[in-house]
């Protein structure tokens, strides 16, 4: 699973006076990050919010809306995410893994100037087209994670479908962890009398809400990850051999955000290069450890800015969301590696994750008398390509040398 | 409160919850497979019932919550000196 979303939230834009909504409990401002990631997600009238209290606590949020607000219940609303999502978790320390030896000054209008020379373009919500040189810089990133890769590995890549299988995501508890990010994929059901009722009604009524009547087909979604593809191939499945199974893939990963600004830093529709590491525990955390040393290195190599934290998956409404979260942080389950794009900014451009034998065990994979254990990695390309460009500028002659050399070999740019 | 009653107390504890394994005062028991990870919770909240403690950011580490040596001293951390 690659969740890497905390503290990205874009500036929204302010319409009208913001509506303050009172916490019942104050909460401590260790955790104002986990308010402020869930926001959004409360309802979709919120179009951005800033946090009030001292900085020891949180007794208050400022929600501005996209009209003025009547919606009774924001109020119940927000304490309600707070109360099960954010207030049970108990607060840990930060802590960095890694952090580059590098301060490169990360430049903040790197989309804009990208945007102005027609290398980006906004074409919807959360979704940018990119041309040169990201796409040399994107290949060139991929090809990087997956030479390190094969230093210690035989890893076996595969491009997996699109379309995930609804059932899927299910039996990977997706839907009580993150039913915020999902994205159902239906059609028109396969009944001639649908077709033709659908094509009398469209062009008095218009294609809104109410087409999905016609639907009813929620057997599919679009994929939040790669990893998922991976547990189902290999469901019902016993390892074989006593190694490693290390399997990779590349694909479009889809997620719904709720807030969105024009920036490749937050997408609905992203490319992740996911890796897989199946076998027992000690391979699996030994694996993930040392493949992330690695790829730190080849960053401090390059001469980029950034660190690596313990962080968590944003959880969201479950039973046992806190927990979770906490669970995660504690245990140290998941490592987020972040990189400036601007002077005050950053982003997760990838996660080195420990499942334990959670996908294992739902999956129904075994190794020897119990279930795998699983750990996997996962780098959004956009983003690695679009921090790397705000570090090092647009301009081939001021990358660093590897990076040129690796993008002119390839026949890029 | 004793170490010594400290540790019979989580000894007994986390009998109830591992299926009554027989556990040495270093065993990690996550990494044993005898409680998954959502277990943590579960024993936070006893070490904050049992021993009258709030937990705070600097006892969270894992290492104070995956062995019975590692809960005896963080039970025991705010009473050291009677132990």
């Amino acid at each position: 699973m690659n969740h890497t979303h905390r503290n990205d939230q874009p500036p929204a834009p302010a319409r009208g006076g913001p509506t303050r909504v009172a916490l019942h409990t104050p909460v401590p401002g260790a955790l104002g990050p986990e308010i402020e990631r869930r926001l959004y997600f409360v309802s979709p009238r919120i179009s951005g919010f800033a946090l009030v209290g001292d900085g020891d606590t949180v007794t208050a949020v400022d929600l501005t809306t996209r009209a003025p607000c009547e919606e009774e219940g924001l109020e119940a609303k927000v304490n309600r995410m707070v109360d099960n999502d954010v207030r049970p978790q108990m607060p840990t320390r930060p802590k960095s893994v890694w952090t580059s030896p590098h301060e490169r000054a990360a430049d903040g209008d790197t989309f804009e100037r990208l945007a102005a020379a027609g290398a980006v373009a906004e074409v919807g919500e959360g979704q940018v087209a990119v041309g040169e040189p990201l796409l040399s810089l994107f290949a060139y990133f991929d090809r990087a994670v997956l030479g390190i890769l094969a230093q210690d590995h035989s890893a076996r890549e595969f491009r997996y479908p699109t379309l995930i299988r609804t059932s899927t995501l299910e039996r990977a508890g997706y839907f009580t962890s993150f039913p915020q990010h999902l994205m159902f994929v239906t059609r028109l059901h396969n009944d001639i009398d649908v077709y033709r009722s659908f094509q009398e009604s469209y062009p008095r009524t218009g294609i809104g809400p109410s087409v999905l009547q016609s639907c009813g087909n929620v057997d599919y979604c679009l994929p939040p990850t790669m990893c998922y593809h991976t547990f189902a191939q290999y469901g019902g499945r016993a390892l074989e051999g006593e190694g490693l199974h290390v399997v990779t893939s590349r694909g479009k990963s889809f997620r719904f955000e709720a807030g969105y600004s024009t920036t490749l830093e937050r997408l609905w529709d992203f490319t992740i290069r996911e890796i897989v590491f199946l076998g027992s525990r000690e391979d699996v955390a030994r694996a993930r450890e040392r493949y992330m040393r690695k790829v730190f290195a080849f960053l401090e190599e390059l001469g980029l800015s950034g660190w690596c934290e313990v962080g968590n998956d944003p959880f969201f409404s479950g039973s046992d969301a806190s927990a979770r979260i906490w669970s995660q942080r504690l245990q140290e389950l998941k490592y987020e590696l972040r990189l400036p794009v601007g002077p005050d900014r950053s982003i997760a451009v990838g996660s080195f994750n420990f499942h334990d034998d959670l996908f294992g065990r739902a999956f129904d994979i075994t190794r020897g008398e119990g279930p795998a254990h699983s750990g996997c990695v996962g780098f959004g390309l956009e983003r690695l390509v679009f921090a790397f460009l705000s570090q090092f500028g647009t301009d081939e002659q001021d990358w660093p040398d590897p990076v040129r050399t690796g993008v002119r070999a390839a026949g890029g740019i | 409160m004793t170490t010594e009653n400290a540790r019979e107390r989580i000894h007994t504890f986390l009998r109830e919850h591992t299926g009554g394994q027989p556990l040495a005062d270093t065993d990690d028991f996550f990494a044993l497979g005898y409680v998954n990870s959502l277990f943590a919770m579960q024993l936070a909240a006893f070490v904050e019932k049992e021993f009258a403690l709030t937990l705070g950011p600097d006892d969270m580490d894992f290492d104070n919550f995956r062995t019975v040596n590692g809960l005896v001293r963080l039970a025991t951390s705010r009473t050291s000196a009677q132990s």
